[in-house]
């Protein structure tokens, strides 16, 4: 211990001594000897530590579930797998879908039969090459019920037979899945889809290797010899609890366009020990900013990246227990919460606010169909008058008679704080008690699946860029609505966008569809989310879609 | 003194067994449950998850079927972490959290019991006092903040350390202090406490009558019995830091057992739960025992008798 304060005393002298220098941050810090030169002058840090090398260290915040594609539905996995593996479309850097494996497709007139036309001569990882048959097992693969596949339902709701199929009652050759001959997938559609090749960019439409899974079953990514994929990227080393080492795929079939040669992704689940690494240039990007850097590294650094995410946040309000099942209800606790001031001064103007759960970030011909829609009275600050107004309206006025609101949350530093802020703001603008509570997230979810609460922080983010999905959190009976809001307009507006070829159409239906929910108040829109991470400025080419996929397969390294 | 062992052995098998059953229980009595995720699982997803790992099953047989495993070496595989097993975990994370422990139990018993020493040898005296105090405020601050401060001199502004665990030597140096920050503040204040104690005692005023030098007096006849309570706490504390510390694996990203844990728990992952429990568990076990077996060695006076 003694020791210890005396190193900490040396370092102190040491500091100050560097700062009477006037170099006020040391130079790049890979190197650990414990004789550092005091910077004479001021010269830019992060100098080059190995002269040119396409090499990058990304932190990421969490361990993924698993990196199997056909499996997870673990969004800290995507890191892996979107540079790993690349399905038959995939985005660019305008955001768009754009041809994959697939050199382009066909869409049959009634809009039901997909037909892919894969590139020539792709490949795996390994060398070996990759057909149209590898997309069919690996679809097969997911509507086995073995698998165990997460996103399951993203083909049974949609292909032809492929519930049956999973459920056993339809065989192989009658499921709307076939490798018509090496290069050319056909996939059947119950419904005319407009969306899915939207859907089909998600990483359970990826390829997954039969021999690899044959020869290692569940094991195959275990360990980076097993793991053979076909993305830009191929795995070197999988080291639990720490991370990934990618290195470029010379068989990928763009891989001449590929400069970066190793891809590091460290897993460190402390955001200031990670921003720490990137301060001292250990590491060259992070994915997570701590709440109390952000201000200032938005105004100082120039690594920091701000991408809108298609996501949103907002709180669920019990709408089949008494008194929330009365819109006016829903509609005073919308009214009287000040959004403006959460995004401040919780989140240091990481949002933008919301008025309804529909994220914008869809865009129809050149339009986000979101343009100009109504904002349901909802303002950024609290319309204080308004909300009491709609109480009163629903026979409580000021607050008189109002049950004590119970307002649970999920253990989370950032949550907590804007639960806290939405509490005062509840009691002091409406004038009624609220409770609030907290659980670790496996005992809150639970109870909020059960109904087992009355308004409860939620959010949503999306699993691909189509307003479905969002539409289903609201539809009567799915298992994703956990607010128990129903509405047989909105239900039969939904199934018609399921079913509408054409996009603008169903622009149309699901604009209509989303006026009359969020006019209901089925929840409580708190803000539209924001994706920031920290890149060096010396690495370029990287990209994120609103999807918070990043893609790594353009990058550079500068320096 | 065998039959003592023995006997002490079948009660360890009890214990063992009664916190397989305890643990087993309170996991499951615990609301969520390892498909809780973010995304919720469809109805058939969550039924053909409950049919592979066989939740289905009562929960007798599924312990009956998990105790069957665990005999012939099996932790069974992870309901969370596809593909893998909890004999990865443990593989995997128990050497990392156990070669820090192990530099920190050096690290903790060359600073703590030279400082205790001194400061009993100092008694009263000024050198007596900072000891004392430093060591007061090293139990006092969590290790956390520690750790915190650590990584801030020594890597952000010094660049001496890398800030996160790399595998290099210079990545042990925070984590190893970090940790036995609390360890040596404690054992040094035991360790003065525990000699003055002894120094009192009538023997000790006999080898000084003797006409033994102060420093004889301590090595020879003093610190032998003032060990004795060091070695009793050393027991628990080699064991607790030896499986990892949440906290400390946590801020310097350390893929270790400590952290694994706490999160099996949080995202109840039932096998890693009681994989890394019963395994914690024979390892405190064993500590506790090789203590025991010390102290004979140490001291002639204990004799176990059955």
């Amino acid at each position: 211990m003694m020791k210890k304060l005396i190193s900490l005393a040396l370092a102190g002298a040491l500091m100050l001594a560097l700062a009477a220098c006037g170099g006020d941050e040391p130079g790049n810090i890979n190197d650990v000897s414990p004789a550092p030169s005091a910077p004479a002058s001021q010269q830019p840090s992060g100098a080059p530590t190995s002269g040119g090398a396409q090499e990058l260290t990304f932190v990421l915040s969490n361990e993924p579930d698993g990196i199997d594609p056909g499996v997870t539905n673990n969004s800290f996995a995507k890191y892996v797998l979107n540079n790993c593996f690349e399905g038959l479309v995939t985005y660019d850097e305008s955001g768009s879908v754009v041809p994959g494996n697939a050199e382009s497709w066909d869409i049959s007139d009634d809009g039901t039969v997909y037909t892919f036309h894969l590139r020539d001569g792709l490949k795996w990882s390994d060398g070996s090459p990759l057909t149209a048959q590898d997309y069919v097992y690996a679809y097969q693969r997911v509507l086995t019920p073995a698998t165990a596949a997460q996103y399951m339902s993203m083909f049974t709701d949609y292909i032809v037979n492929a519930k049956e199929f999973y459920e056993g009652s339809a065989t192989a050759d009658e499921l709307g899945i076939k490798a018509l001959d090496d290069t050319t997938l056909e996939i059947a559609l119950m419904k005319p889809t407009a969306y899915f090749v939207d859907l089909a960019s998600m990483w359970c439409f990826d390829p997954v290797q039969k021999a690899t899974i044959d020869a290692n079953g569940d094991r195959w990514t275990a360990s980076a010899d097993s793991y053979i994929c076909n993305g830009p990227f191929k795995m070197t080393a999988i080291n639990m609890g720490e991370g990934y080492v990618l290195e470029k795929n010379e068989h990928y079939w763009n891989a001449d366009s590929v400069t970066l040669e190793k891809l590091t992704l460290r897993i460190i689940t402390d955001n200031a020990t990670a921003l720490t690494a990137y301060e001292s240039g250990e590491v060259d990007g992070i994915t997570a900013i701590p709440a109390a850097d952000y201000s200032r590294l938005k105004a100082s650094d120039p690594g920091f990246n701000s991408f809108p995410s298609y996501s949103t946040t907002y709180y669920n309000i019990n709408c089949g227990k008494p008194p929330y099942d009365d819109p006016l209800v829903r509609k005073a606790l919308a009214l009287a919460i000040d959004r403006q001031a959460i995004i401040d001064s919780v989140l240091q103007g990481r949002g933008v606010p919301a008025y309804s759960y529909l994220s914008p970030g869809y865009v129809v011909d050149g339009k986000d169909i979101t343009d100009g829609r109504s904002d349901n009275e909802l303002t950024a600050g609290a319309n204080v008058e308004a909300a009491r107004a709609a109480l009163a309206e629903a026979g409580y006025p000021n607050g008189e008679g109002f049950p004590t609101l119970q307002l649970s949350y999920y253990s989370s530093d950032t949550v907590k704080m804007i639960a806290e802020a939405m509490a005062e703001m509840l009691q002091n603008n409406l004038g009624i008690k609220v409770d609030i509570s907290s659980n670790d997230w496996a005992v809150f979810y639970d109870s909020v699946q059960a109904g087992n609460y009355e308004v409860a922080a939620m959010g949503w983010s999306a699993d691909y860029q189509h307003p479905m999905s969002f539409l289903p959190l609201f539809k009567t009976g799915d298992s994703s609505n956990n607010s128990f809001y129903s509405n047989s307009e909105y239900d039969a507006l939904v199934e018609q966008v399921m079913v509408e070829s054409d996009p603008a159409k169903a622009a149309e239906l699901i604009m209509q569809a989303e006026a009359i929910a969020a006019g209901d108040y089925c929840c409580l829109p708190l803000y539209y989310g924001t994706n920031t991470f920290l890149m060096k400025d010396y690495v370029s080419g990287y990209y994120m879609t609103s999807s918070s996929n990043l893609y790594f397969q353009n990058v550079k390294v500068n320096k | 003194m065998v039959k003592y062992f023995a006997k002490r052995l079948g009660m360890m098998l009890a214990a063992m067994l009664a916190i397989i059953v305890l643990t087993f229980c309170l996991m499951h009595a615990v609301p969520g449950g390892p498909f809780t995720s973010d995304r919720k699982a469809t109805p058939e997803v969550e039924a053909a998850l409950n049919e592979k790992f066989g939740l289905n099953d009562p929960l007798p047989v599924q312990l009956l079927r998990y105790m069957d495993g665990l005999l012939h070496g099996d932790f069974g595989p992870s309901y969370k972490y596809s593909g893998k097993t909890v004999n990865d975990f443990i593989e995997t994370f128990f050497p990392v959290s156990a070669k820090i422990g192990l530099i920190t139990v050096v690290f903790v018993l060359l600073a703590a019991i030279p400082m205790g020493i001194f400061a009993a040898v100092k008694n009263g005296k000024w050198q007596d006092m900072l000891i004392m105090a430093v060591a007061t405020i090293g139990v006092t601050i969590p290790s956390f903040v520690i750790a915190s401060l650590l990584i801030y001199f020594f890597s952000h502004q010094l660049g001496w350390t890398p800030a996160y665990w790399d595998w290099s030597a210079a990545g042990y140096i925070l984590p190893v202090v970090a940790l036995g920050g609390y360890s040596v503040s404690y054992l040094a204040r035991l360790m003065r406490s525990s000699l003055l104690e002894v120094m009192g005692q009538d023997y000790i005023r006999t080898a000084r009558a003797k006409g033994l030098s102060e420093f004889q007096v301590i090595t020879r006849h003093a610190l032998r019995n003032a060990l004795l309570p060091i070695i009793t706490v050393l027991g628990p504390t080699v064991a607790g830091l030896l499986t990892g510390s949440f906290v400390i694996e946590t801020i310097f990203a350390i893929p270790g057992l400590g952290k694994w844990f706490v999160n099996g728990v949080s995202q109840r992952d039932y096998t890693t739960i009681m994989g890394i429990t019963i395994f914690y568990a024979a390892f405190l076990m064993a500590m506790t025992l090789i203590v025991d077996i010390f102290y004979c060695l140490i001291d002639p006076r204990i004799k176990y008798e059955s």
